[in-house]
């Protein structure tokens, strides 16, 4: 296709333009992969394996191959903010160090808060350094929600004591592409819900640039380092969707590709956990499964090296990596239709306030018009 | 025997279109609450076989009949406005008039008559206008939701403006609940509907329940 072949001279300029580049470390991808027994073969199985994740055809492995190699030569400043730094664990604690840990290592990572040894004032220098000395080039993953009220008050980093809005505003100026991993930095997750006391926000929408949200509590680790592969190997964002989420990534719902999805339309489901529709398998929307509203691509390709993902392992989906999805989910074990029914006592509560406001008005409105009207119609 | 002269006159208010939508649509809607209740919480037990798609089954029965909601919906907006008669348009007069919403509202309190310039008083007017309003909501939301199901065809052609009505609306998740609470204005507008129909014919001793069958309303010679 014509698209694919510009695409892909756009990715071979890229990379001779990173070839140029000084690597940041003097070891290369080979000798680290030696290290860590990982066979050439592994690794051209991986490249194919992303690129078929990035929905490109074949030919782009080699291209994906050599950006790997090449990814010591992209600078990439990872911020944490309001956070639980899940999104990172979920990258890089795995079993074995395998490629997708090993890339994330690769990549020339500027600053990190939890991998750094740097601390103090050293850190600061560090982040300040990077800023400054890749100015335009870097590459921003910011971890965690922004909190706003009081000026941002609520999140302060480091000796300097700046807040999480001042820092991501200060790094996004000059950065060359933006990524919000996870759904803190993209949509303000579980810190914004409601009654949201922080304000807090996505990164979004307290800068004024284009970023890629990548969903998730937390994003598989494919989906990060595919969206880092994808820019090193081309220098530009992927095609987005509607909360601008990687389309390769988030393109259709976990519902769509659930394999319990025969299931849901035979009319099997799972009426309450641990009955026999639990152990055969069943479909988990009674028991309050969000797949259907919910975008991401992990019943194709789950956590922890492809081993499993919440649905497999039972429970429903909760959508997390949604907007909103704390308040809009809830309650997690309960299908949408009974969200009002949210404590037994609660709900007759509130139908009994309704039935005697109602009785009340109803008495007063047939006692004051019974005074005015006439016994019968002409 | 001749000779004996009914004190009452017929008038035609509904024409044959009208009525027939009107009934479509509460063929509609009421298959529509009945199959997106079960949607919303499937309580068939399954068959031996998991060939039998019995949630598939229910599915395909509420997108065809919201179909039919859809296109009703379109036509009936449409014969609002282009219908030959225009007994439905008149009533646009009483809304504008302060005098017939003091003259309606009255009426509902057992004071005084109904006096209409078209076939339907403001109250009633502006609650058929909200009503098609809440239709229309409920066809959009149910469309985008549609165009999550099936990526062919019309659901497709849709699925454009559906993500951009996804993302305004924050998320799939919102479509669905709102979708889900604006039945409710339906179920709520069918009894009052019901209701104030038995009513008014009854209080103000003219055809009316039967006039949605019929097409004919009867009124006293003047």
């Amino acid at each position: 296709m014509e698209t694919h072949e510009a695409l892909y001279q756009q990715g071979l300029a890229r990379i001779e333009q990173l070839r140029q580049l000084e690597p940041r470390s003097g070891e290369s991808l080979q000798q680290k992969m030696q290290q860590n027994g990982i066979t050439r073969r592994d690794f051209m199985k991986w490249s194919a394996a992303v690129t078929t994740m990035l929905a490109l055809p074949l030919p782009f492995s080699t291209l994906v191959a050599e950006a790997a190699e090449l990814a010591d030569r992209v600078p990439l400043v990872w911020l944490h903010l309001a956070e639980c730094t899940g999104c990172s664990e979920s990258l890089i604690r795995t079993d074995t160090p395998n490629l997708d840990t090993l890339i994330f290592k690769h990549v020339s990572l500027e600053y990190h808060e939890t991998l750094m040894a740097a601390a103090g004032w050293q850190a600061e220098e560090n982040l300040e350094h990077a800023l400054a000395e890749y100015k335009g080039n870097y590459l921003l993953a910011v971890e965690g929600a922004v909190p706003t009220a009081n000026n941002g008050a609520y999140l302060t980093v480091g000796c300097k004591g700046h807040t999480g809005l001042h820092i991501v505003q200060d790094a996004a100026k000059d950065a060359a592409a933006i990524i919000s991993v996870g759904t803190c930095a993209a949509f303000g997750g579980i810190q914004a819900a409601a009654p949201n006391p922080t304000e807090a926000k996505g990164v979004y929408e307290v800068v004024d640039k284009t970023v890629i949200n990548l969903g998730g509590c937390p994003p598989s680790e494919k989906n990060i380092v595919g969206t880092l592969m994808y820019f090193i190997m081309f220098g530009k964002l992927p095609a987005l969707d509607m909360f601008n989420r990687p389309k390769w990534a988030y393109g259709a719902r976990v519902h769509d590709n659930c394999e319990r999805r025969g299931r849901f339309d035979a009319g099997e489901f799972v009426e309450e956990f641990g009955d026999q529709g639990a152990k055969d398998g069943y479909c988990l929307y009674k028991v309050g499964c969000k797949g259907p509203y919910t975008y991401n691509n992990c019943p194709t390709e789950r956590f922890n090296h492809h081993t499993s993902w919440p649905v497999l392992a039972g429970h429903g989906c909760i959508g997390c990596s949604e907007p909103n999805f704390w308040d809009d989910m809830a309650d997690f074990e309960k299908p949408l239709g009974r969200q009002l029914l949210h404590s037994l006592d609660a709900t007759s509560d509130t139908i009994g306030a309704v039935i005697l406001g109602a009785t009340a008005v109803g008495i007063g409105a047939h006692a004051v018009a019974s005074l005015f009207a006439k016994s019968e119609e002409e | 025997m001749a000779t004996q002269s009914a004190p009452y006159q017929r008038e035609l208010i509904f024409g044959a279109a009208i009525r027939i939508f009107h009934w479509l649509r509460a063929l509609a809607i009421f298959v529509l609450i009945v199959t997106g209740f079960y949607i919303a919480w499937p309580f068939l037990v399954a068959p031996e076989n998991s060939d039998v798609l019995v949630q598939g089954y229910i599915r395909a029965a509420h997108q065809i009949f919201g179909f039919m909601l859809v296109a009703i919906t379109i036509v009936r907006a449409y014969l609002f406005f282009f219908g030959k008669s225009d007994i439905e348009r008149r009533s646009f007069k009483d809304v504008m008039s302060v005098q017939s919403w003091i003259t309606q509202l009255k009426s509902y309190l057992w004071m005084g008559h109904l006096d209409k310039a078209g076939v339907y008083g403001p109250l009633q007017f502006v609650t058929y206008f909200a009503i098609s309003v809440v239709a229309l909501l409920i066809c959009i939301t149910g469309l985008v939701l549609y165009a999550n199901v099936y990526h062919e065809g019309l659901g497709g052609l849709i699925a454009p403006m559906a993500n951009w009505l996804t993302a305004l609306m924050g998320g799939l998740a919102p479509v669905r609940i709102w979708h889900h609470y604006l039945t409710w204005v339906f179920i709520i507008f069918v009894v009052i509907h019901v209701y104030m129909a038995v009513w008014s014919g009854i209080r103000f001793k003219h055809n009316s329940v039967d006039s949605i069958v019929s097409g004919y309303d009867y009124h006293k010679k003047k």
